[in-house]
C-alpha cells in the first residue's frame, strides 16, 4: 500500500508538469484548431533558459522562470506570424509546419547549449515530508500548488477578460469573430504566446525534476498531448485531470514494465483513443469537425 | 512523351555507370540515400496521396530491419527468408497502426502514429531479443547466386532495381483507380465515402502500403549495414523523413525521392555541420509549408501557371456544351414496391431535434421534392437516407430492406447517389478523375490484382476512361475534363456533381439543392438534366428552395418544418396549405403573397 502511495505521489508530481504542457496544447488548440507539434521544443527551450538564468546567472528560480516565459512566448508570437497564411485553411500543413519549427528549436538548442544534458538543483531546500511513511518531496507540492495557480488564471482570462471572451469567441467561429471586429490574427498570436509562456513554465519546472537535454521535449510533449486529449482536448480543466491521469499511468507503468513504460503508456493511449477519441473526461466543448 | 522516354533511358543509363565514378564512401552514401527514397515514396503514398498522417514509417523501417536481424542472427534463418518474413511482420504491423486511422484523423492521427512510433523505438532499446541500445551486429550479407553483395558497389545494382520496382508500382498504383480513389479520399473523405469509396479498407491499404515500403527499406538496409541499432530509428529520422517528403511534395512520388535523396546527400556534405544542417532543412520545411506546399515536385506547375499568366493564349474559350439525354430506359415494370422509404425518422444533436418521426415513401421512377424553410431538417434528411448520419430513431429502406446504419459507401453500392449543397468536388482531382472515381464500381478488396494481376488493373481502367470520357461528353464538360474543379464557375461546378453523382449509376439520386446560385437559363438546363435522368430509370429526390423549378418538375412534394412533415401532395395542393404558409411567413396570407423563390442558405 505504502508502495502504491509513493507511486501515485510520483505520478502526480510529474503528472502536473504533463498538465501545465497539455494547458499550453489545449489553448491552442481550441483557439485556432492546430495542434502546435512545436510545443514540445518550446517546453524544451524553456527549461534550458530557466535553468541558464538559474544556474550560471545566478537569478532567483522565479525570475528565471518568468524569464523563460518571457523569452518563449515571442518564439510563440513569431511562429504564429509565419504560418499565419495558413490558419483556417490547411491544418495538416500547419501541423506539419509547427513539426518544422520543432526541428529548428532542437537544432538551436544544440547550437547554444550542447548536445549534452545539465541536471539543475532543486530550488527548495526544505526537507520532504513524511505522511504515513510516504515521503513527498517538498519541490512537487511547489510544482503541483503552481500548476493549479496557473490553471486558475488562465480560466479567470479566458472568462473575466476582454481578451479572453474574445479568444474564446475566435475558438467558436472565426468568421463571426472577425465580423464583430476581432483581430483573428492577434488573437491567435496571443493563444500561441500564452501557450509557449505555459510550456516555458513546464519546462522551468521540469528542470529540477528531469534531466534538461535537448531531446527532453519528445516525450514531455507527447505524453502533455496525450494528456490533453485524455482531458478532452480543447478542455482547459480537463487537461489538468488529464496531466494528471497520464503522469500516474506512466509512474504506475514504469513500476509494473521498467523500461517498458513508454510503450505500455502509449498503447494504453492509442487504445483509451480508438474507444472515446473525444477523451475520457467528457466531451470537447469546442467542437472543431 | 518521346522527350520523357528519352530522359529516363538517360536517367537509366547514368544510373548503370554510377558505380563506376564513385568511391568506396560514396557509394555507401548512394546505397543509403536508395533506402532512404524508398522509405520516402511509403511516406508520400499514405500522406500525400490518401492523406493519413504517418509519423510511424521510421517504425516500419524498424520492424523490416529488426525482424531481418533477428531472425537471421538469433533464430538461424537465411537471409531471404528472413526478409520474407520480416516484410510479412512490416505488414502487419502496418496494419496496426492502421487500426486508430479508422477512428481519428489528421492531428490525433499524427500524435497517435508518433506514439506508436516513440513505442516501437522504446521496445527496442529495452527488449533483449532486440539487443538493447546495442543493437545487433553480425547480420549475413545477402547471397545471390554467387554474387558477392558484401561489395557495396553490387549491392548498389540490388537496392537500384528494388528502388525501381518500388517506384515503378507506386506510380502504378497512384495512377491506377485504387490511387485515384485514396486521392479522392485524401481530398474528401465525406463525398468519396458518398460515392462508393470504402474508406476504412482505404485507410488500411494506405497503412500497409506504406508498411511495405518500410519493410523493403528495412531489410535492404539490414543487409547492407548489417548491423542495426535504436538510434537509426528514432524520431530524429522521422522528422529527417518527414522534411524530405515535404521538400519533396509530398503528393508527388518523384517528389519524394527528389527530395530523399537531395536532402540525405546535401546532409552528407554537411556532416561536419550537422546542427546547422538541422536547423536549416527545419527552416526550409516551414518556408516550403507556407511558400510552396505542393513542394519542389509542385514547381514546374507553379512556374507553368506564372507564365499563362503573363503571357494569356488566345484559343478558343473553352465553354460549357450542352446536355445530351440519357437514352431513356423502357418503362419501368411499374413494380409499386417503394425504392425509398423513411419510417419514423428522428434525429438529435444533443438537445436539439433535428428530424422528428419524418416518414416519407417514394415510388420508382417519381421526382420528388423536399422543401421546407432553412433550418427545417432537410439536409440532415439526406445525411441519414445517404448514410451521413445515423438516425437516432426510426428506420430507411431502400426497395424495401432496411439499409439505415449502413455506412455511406455501402449505400452507394447499394444504388443511392446524392450530391451535396455546399459542392464538395475532389479538388486537387481533374474533372475526368472525378468522374472515374465514381464510375469506378470494383470493390477496394480486390485490391491482390494491384500485386498480382496489373494487367487486368490496366485494362480496367482503360475501360473506365472509356465510359469516363462518354460521360463527361454527355454533361457537355468535355472542355473542361482536365480542368481543376475549383478553377471552375459555380454553375458547371453544380453540373460536374450531378455528372459524378450519375456516374455511380445509382437507382436513387438525392440533389441537395442543385439550383442555388444558378441563373436563370441554368436552372432551365438543370430541369432538363433531371428530367432525363428520371427517363433514364433514376429515382430522383431533391431539396430545393426554387419554387418554380420545384412546381414544374416534381410529380409530389413533402414539406418539412422543424423537423416534421407538415404537408405532402402536389405541388399546387402543398403551397396552398394553410400550415406551408405559415411555416414560410409566420401567419395565414393568400397564396399571391407566397414569394416565388426563398432565398438559399447556399448563396447567403
Amino acid at each position: 500500500m505504502q508502495v502504491f502511495f509513493q507511486t501515485l505521489v510520483g505520478g502526480l508530481s510529474l503528472g502536473a508538469i504533463y498538465a501545465l504542457v497539455a494547458l499550453g496544447f489545449s489553448l491552442v488548440y481550441r483557439t485556432m484548431g492546430l495542434v502546435n507539434f512545436a510545443h514540445a521544443d518550446v517546453v524544451m527551450i524553456g527549461a534550458y533558459v530557466a535553468s541558464t538564468f538559474y544556474m550560471s546567472a545566478k537569478l532567483p528560480f522565479v525570475l528565471a522562470i518568468l524569464v523563460a516565459i518571457v523569452s518563449t512566448g515571442l518564439i510563440g508570437v513569431f511562429m504564429e506570424r509565419v504560418l499565419r497564411p495558413l490558419e483556417n485553411k490547411d491544418f495538416d500543413l500547419m501541423l506539419i509546419g509547427t513539426i518544422g519549427f520543432g526541428i529548428m528549436l532542437e537544432a538551436i538548442a544544440i547550437l547554444v547549449w550542447g548536445a549534452t544534458g545539465r541536471a539543475v538543483p532543486s530550488p527548495v531546500k526544505a526537507a520532504p515530508l513524511d505522511i504515513l511513511g510516504v515521503r513527498i518531496r517538498t519541490y512537487s507540492l511547489v510544482v503541483l500548488a503552481i500548476a493549479a495557480v496557473a490553471t486558475t488564471v488562465l480560466i479567470l482570462f479566458l472568462q473575466r477578460t476582454k481578451r479572453g471572451t474574445a479568444m474564446q469567441a475566435v475558438a467558436m467561429d472565426h468568421e463571426a469573430a472577425t465580423a464583430v471586429g476581432i483581430h483573428v490574427g492577434r488573437s491567435n498570436a496571443i493563444a500561441f504566446a500564452i501557450g509557449a509562456g505555459l510550456a516555458a513554465l513546464a519546462g522551468g519546472l521540469a528542470g529540477p525534476l528531469l534531466y534538461v537535454n535537448p531531446t527532453m521535449g519528445a516525450s514531455l510533449g507527447i505524453k502533455g498531448f496525450a494528456a490533453a486529449i485524455l482531458g478532452g482536448f480543447g478542455n482547459i480543466p480537463g487537461a489538468i485531470l488529464g496531466g494528471l491521469a497520464i503522469g500516474t499511468i506512466d509512474a504506475f507503468a514504469a513500476g509494473h514494465f521498467q523500461g517498458y513504460s513508454d510503450l505500455v503508456t502509449f498503447l494504453v493511449f492509442t487504445v483509451i483513443i480508438m474507444v472515446r477519441p473525444t477523451g475520457i473526461f467528457g466531451e470537447r466543448t469546442v467542437n472543431r469537425a | 512523351m518521346k522527350l520523357r522516354l528519352t530522359g529516363i533511358a538517360a536517367l537509366a543509363v547514368v544510373a548503370w555507370l554510377l558505380p563506376y565514378g564513385l568511391n568506396s564512401y560514396a557509394i555507401h552514401v548512394v546505397d543509403v540515400a536508395l533506402i532512404f527514397a524508398i522509405l520516402a515514396i511509403g511516406m508520400g503514398l499514405a500522406m500525400g496521396i490518401a492523406g493519413q498522417i504517418n509519423l510511424a514509417q521510421v517504425a516500419f523501417f524498424g520492424v523490416g530491419a529488426y525482424a531481418t536481424a533477428i531472425l537471421t542472427t538469433r533464430e538461424g534463418y537465411g537471409f531471404w527468408p528472413a526478409a520474407a518474413l520480416a516484410m510479412l511482420a512490416a505488414a502487419v504491423i502496418g496494419l496496426l497502426v492502421a487500426l486508430p486511422a479508422l477512428r481519428v484523423q489528421s492531428h490525433y492521427l499524427g500524435i497517435v502514429t508518433l506514439g506508436l512510433a516513440i513505442a516501437f523505438l522504446n521496445w527496442i532499446t529495452n527488449a533483449p531479443i532486440a539487443g538493447g541500445a546495442e543493437g545487433i551486429s553480425a547480420i549475413p550479407v545477402p547471397p545471390m547466386f554467387g554474387i558477392n553483395l558484401f561489395s557495396e558497389y553490387l549491392y548498389y545494382y540490388l537496392e537500384a532495381i528494388a528502388f525501381l520496382g518500388a517506384l515503378a508500382f507506386g506510380l502504378f498504383v497512384v495512377r491506377a483507380p485504387l490511387g485515384r480513389r485514396m486521392r479522392a479520399m485524401r481530398d474528401d473523405a465525406l463525398a468519396a465515402g458518398a460515392i462508393g469509396a470504402e474508406i476504412p479498407l482505404l485507410r488500411m491499404t494506405a497503412f500497409v502500403l506504406a508498411s511495405l515500403y518500410g519493410g523493403v527499406a528495412g531489410v535492404l538496409y539490414a543487409g547492407l549495414i548489417r548491423y542495426v541499432a535504436p538510434e537509426t530509428f528514432s524520431l530524429a529520422t522521422m522528422f529527417l523523413l518527414l522534411a524530405m517528403v515535404i521538400i519533396g511534395g509530398r503528393q508527388s512520388l518523384v517528389g519524394c525521392v527528389i527530395g530523399a535523396i537531395g536532402l540525405f546527400l546535401v546532409r552528407e556534405e554537411l556532416t561536419d555541420f550537422a546542427t546547422s544542417a538541422q536547423l536549416a532543412y527545419g527552416a526550409v520545411v516551414v518556408l516550403m509549408v507556407v511558400f510552396a506546399p505542393t513542394g519542389l515536385a509542385g514547381v514546374p506547375a507553379r512556374l507553368r501557371a506564372a507564365w499563362r499568366k503573363r503571357h494569356p493564349q488566345s484559343s478558343a474559350r473553352a465553354a460549357l456544351r450542352p446536355f445530351q439525354p440519357f437514352p431513356a430506359a423502357p418503362t419501368a415494370s411499374s413494380s409499386q414496391t417503394a425504392i425509398l422509404e423513411v419510417r419514423g425518422v428522428g434525429k438529435r444533436f444533443r438537445g436539439l431535434k433535428a428530424l422528428d418521426d419524418v416518414s416519407l415513401t417514394v415510388l420508382p421512377g417519381e421526382i420528388r421534392g423536399i422543401v421546407g424553410p432553412n433550418g427545417s431538417g432537410k439536409t440532415t434528411l439526406f445525411n441519414v437516407i445517404s448514410g451521413l448520419y445515423k438516425a437516432s430513431a426510426g428506420q430507411v429502406l431502400l426497395d424495401g430492406r432496411v439499409v439505415s446504419g449502413l455506412p455511406s459507401y455501402q449505400l452507394s453500392q447499394r444504388g443511392v447517389a446524392r450530391t451535396f449543397q455546399n459542392l464538395r468536388l475532389f479538388g486537387n482531382l481533374t474533372v475526368r478523375e472525378n468522374i472515374l472515381v465514381a464510375l469506378d464500381r470494383t470493390r477496394t478488396r480486390s485490391i491482390w490484382r494491384y500485386a498480382l494481376w496489373p494487367i487486368g488493373v490496366w485494362r480496367q481502367d482503360a475501360a473506365l476512361k472509356g465510359a469516363a470520357a462518354a460521360l463527361v461528353d454527355r454533361f457537355g464538360l468535355i472542355d473542361f475534363a482536365h480542368a481543376a474543379p475549383r478553377s471552375l464557375p459555380y454553375g458547371i461546378q453544380r453540373r460536374i456533381e450531378i455528372a459524378r453523382a450519375m456516374a455511380a449509376a445509382p437507382r436513387l439520386l438525392l440533389l441537395d439543392e442543385p439550383a442555388a446560385g444558378l441563373n436563370g437559363e441554368e436552372v432551365g438546363q438543370l430541369a432538363d438534366i433531371v428530367r432525363s435522368i428520371r427517363a433514364s430509370g433514376v429515382t430522383v429526390v431533391l431539396i430545393e428552395h426554387n419554387m418554380g423549378l420545384v412546381m414544374s418538375l416534381c410529380e409530389r412534394v413533402t414539406v418539412l418544418s422543424h423537423g416534421a412533415v407538415i404537408a405532402e401532395g402536389t405541388p399546387a395542393d402543398v403551397v396552398a396549405t394553410p400550415a406551408v404558409i405559415e411555416a414560410y411567413l409566420g401567419d395565414t396570407t393568400t397564396m399571391a403573397d407566397v414569394p416565388i423563390q426563398i432565398p438559399s442558405e447556399a448563396t447567403r
